[in-house]
């Protein structure tokens, strides 16, 4: 780029101003040069990967498996820079689980990495001819078939590719054998168990024909005034550590949650039939401590270090050694399938990160064929022989293995919820989901706003967007539907901005960081004086925008429901037994909702607004 | 009397705050490659998280191999002087702990020298897992930690002024069963 360029620019910071255009069908790899104007609008990350993905749409209809659906991946401005929790990246494409788009951050060091390589972004077309790997050395792309990692696990992988390259130093995001096989809920992993879990990125790697990237870097990152930054940073780290539960959730991190939402009775138990695990003290925070964690992990620039690394000692599962398991996992493997031993929750969680699939995903729809069995809607022929009961430790983890390597009853389960639900009409009612994407581990059916967060999500029945469940509970239920609708969209505005920038948005929601300090550190690294609301309405047009992508792909209002059990099956036990949502409530709120995103009743954006995002600011 | 900066690796959670500390002070950039400390994650799991940082060895390997006399010593604090330094990188090789650093950009090596005796990663740490320490201090809390464990220290509270306050006291029945 001509120097005189570069000095007109008024973003003097925070970009390399180069996206990768990787051509797997080619292995070439261009430089794509962007704008300020469109670094401006779309910041980074997830807003990178929504507009290209978008581009690549208006040329024609997108298989999620094919060689023409695009693959994006970008961290933020902010990530891999001295402020805390910047180790976050955005895994952005069309979703081979829900066929709408799809995006999943992952935390560890990956972002941070592929940035000191020099690289805002990365976007991945066409196929590989055989299964290869792609190496990014400071900017520099090869392509690298290695036909050794065929089935081989991702932490294996991982190890195999940083010995080949002769650097333990590198990062590597890979697939296990469920992305080679196309599971349509496998994940990508780096760090040795940092994952992308959602909406099946791993197999749309695997279409690809793309085991793994590794990338090295070593560049400086623009930052236009880093002692400011550093002013800022100082005093954020600072605020942290005098948090008081500061130490308490370096201890236990996620798995603090669990006693929380047993007491407030939404752990998903049963299916998502009740809202009290009757063992949650098996599986919970204080069980970890006391018998299986042996470190701490942190994702780059993390000082809360939530990452647990567990071992199992004694017993069958013996030898077992994971980082986790998350609240999601221990949850989804643990109360929701009725498993009360840790160390079986272990064995599960590390055998998923092995093979590469999602545990929320995989928890979820063994909840249905176990409800299913108990239920006498399918038989042990139709579950394949195995005995899948609450609890039944080895029937699950078969299971595991069957669907990541598409074998028998696996086959069926690794074509997600609309698989499931094509081989068995029945079970559709049970499985509790929202546009094909399996509801993650916070029961909605107590709490309207949580289930208009799920609803309403743009990837499906995820708590990333909008986990308002706690709020609501403390606020009571009478507090009026506007204000959940604005809580709801609040939280559906905030959380993804931090995936734009490549933050992390636990400090936020977990220890009460103050969202404010955000715009001042994009103001001292980019050099423009930006504040949060500014922030926040780039955001919030964003998410116009996946909206846009999303209702080019066939969703309407008729695909903005929660799971249909939240109506009709009330608890059994706990503070809310008895209690259902109300299908008019929700119709309300859904009304409120779109009125105040700006959409039709019918949940569709203003086409004058659609134009917008028809902006020329990259080409593809 | 020499301070030492001592690494707790159990603690260390790998966050690598402290090689950016190191980088933005030391160099002025935002690049934890350009850091004198540098946390080491063992594959095939990372159990173990070793942030690798100059000990400033008494008998130090890397000056006794220097070719040129490049690696100076002032109060017990090694450091590479630029101007003689030939970048050779024998120092790099011969230091036992791997705790002298290259980057591509940066034409000699270099390694950490304490920040001139208020080393920044120390008080960035958000593990503890760094300890800056007077040498002779150096082993206490180990011995500090034996004594605990073997006298079965005990603690009792009690109010003061209102003031809720606990005392440790040593159980002299060590091994009973608390009760």
């Amino acid at each position: 780029m001509p120097t005189s360029k570069r000095e007109k620019r008024k973003i003097k910071g925070g970009y390399f101003w180069k996206i990768l255009w990787v051509d797997l069908d080619r292995a070439e790899a261009t430089p794509l040069e962007f704008d300020e104007a469109f670094a401006s609008k779309y910041i980074g990350g997830r807003g990178f990967g929504a507009k290209l993905l978008w581009n690549q749409l208006q040329k024609g209809k997108i298989d999620p498996l094919s060689p023409e659906n695009l693959l994006v991946i970008a961290p933020g401005p902010l990530a891999g820079l001295y402020l805390p929790a910047s180790g976050k990246t955005s895994f952005v494409s069309i979703s081979p689980e829900t066929g709408i788009y799809g995006d999943s951050s992952m935390g560890g060091s990956f972002g941070a990495e592929l940035r000191q390589a020099g690289l805002d972004a990365l976007a991945i077309t066409g196929k590989a001819r055989t299964l290869s790997y792609l190496w990014i050395d400071n900017g520099e792309a090869k392509v690298i078939p290695n036909e050794k990692l065929k089935g081989k696990g991702s932490l294996e992988s991982e190890g195999i590719i940083k010995e080949d390259l002769k650097d333990e130093h590198i990062k590597v995001a890979t697939i296990g054998p469920a992305g080679e096989n196309r599971v349509r809920f496998a994940c990508v992993t780096s760090d040795w168990g940092r994952n992308s879990g959602r909406t099946g990125i791993g197999a749309v790697m695997g279409s690809k024909n793309l085991k793994a990237i590794a990338v090295r870097g070593s560049k400086d990152l623009p930052v236009f005034d880093l002692p400011r930054l550093q002013k800022a940073s100082e005093a954020s780290f600072q605020s942290l550590r005098e948090n008081k539960n500061f130490t308490f959730w370096q201890e236990q991190g996620l798995m603090s949650v669990i006693d929380y939402v047993n007491e407030a009775g939404v752990m998903p138990t049963y299916n998502f039939r009740e809202g009290v695990f009757e063992h949650a003290k098996k599986i919970n925070g204080y069980e970890m401590l006391s018998k299986y964690k042996i470190g701490d992990t942190s994702c780059f620039a993390c000082p809360m270090a939530c990452g647990n690394v567990c071992l199992v000692k004694e017993g069958k599962y013996r030898g077992t050694v994971v980082e986790g398991p998350e609240y999601e996992t221990a949850c989804m493997f643990g109360s929701n399938i009725g498993v009360q031993n840790f160390a079986a929750i272990l064995k599960a969680n590390q055998l998923c990160d092995e093979l590469g699939i999602d545990t929320i995903t995989a928890g979820n729809l063994i909840g249905v064929l176990m409800e299913a069995q108990e239920t006498g809607m399918l038989s042990e022929k139709d579950l394949d022989g195995l005995s899948l009961k609450w609890g039944a430790e080895e029937a699950i983890l078969e299971t595991v293995h069957r669907i990541a390597h598409r074998k028998g009853i696996g086959n069926i389960l690794a074509e997600g919820t609309f698989g499931v639900i094509k081989q068995w009409p029945q079970l559709k009612p049970i499985i509790s989901q929202v546009k094909g994407l399996e509801q993650s581990a916070y029961d909605a059916r107590i709490a309207i706003s949580m289930a208009l967060g799920y609803a309403t999500s743009d990837i499906g029945a995820h708590h990333a967007r909008a986990w308002t469940i706690a709020k609501e509970l403390e606020m009571g239920m009478d507090w009026p539907l506007e204000k959940k609708a604005d809580l709801v969209i609040y939280h559906q505005t905030l959380r993804p901005l931090f995936d734009m920038l490549g933050v992390c948005r636990l400090p936020w929601i977990e220890l009460g960081f103050d969202e404010h300090r955000y715009a001042e550190f994009y103001s001292a690294v980019t050099g423009m004086e930006t504040t949060l609301n500014e922030l926040l309405q780039r955001s919030k047009d964003l998410y116009d925008l996946t909206r846009a992508i999303n209702l080019k792909l066939g969703i309407g209002r008729k695909d903005d429901y929660p799971p249909e059990r939240v109506f009709n099956l009330p608890m059994t036990e706990g503070p809310h037994a008895g209690k259902i949502l109300k299908r008019e409530e929700y119709e309300t709120i859904l009304d409120i909702y779109y009125q105040k995103r700006g959409w039709t009743k019918e949940g569709l954006v203003d086409e004058k607004k659609i134009e917008t995002f028809n902006d020329p600011l990259i080409t593809t | 009397m020499s301070w030492k900066l001592a690494v707790v690796p159990e603690r260390c959670s790998g966050c690598k705050i402290c090689e950016l500390v190191c980088s933005i002070n030391r160099f002025g950039v935002n690049n934890p490659k350009k850091s004198a400390i540098q946390v080491m994650v063992i594959y095939p799991h990372p159990i173990i998280r070793m942030p690798i940082v100059c000990r400033q060895c008494k008998i130090a390997k890397c000056m006794e191999n220097c070719p040129t006399g490049a690696i100076t010593t002032k109060d017990g604090i090694y450091d590479i002087d630029g101007e003689k330094c030939i970048s050779c990188q024998q120092c790099v090789i011969s230091c036992p702990f791997g705790a002298i650093y290259l980057h591509e950009e940066i034409e000699t090596p270099f390694k950490c020298n304490l920040c001139n005796g208020n080393p920044r990663c120390v008080e960035a740490c958000p593990k503890n897992a760094l300890l800056f320490l007077p040498e002779h201090v150096l082993g206490q809390a180990q011995r500090m930690t034996s004594v605990l464990k073997y006298v079965h220290m005990k603690e009792v509270e009690y109010v003061e002024k209102g003031e809720r306050k606990v005392l440790r006291y040593a159980d002299i029945e060590k091994g009973k069963a608390e009760d």
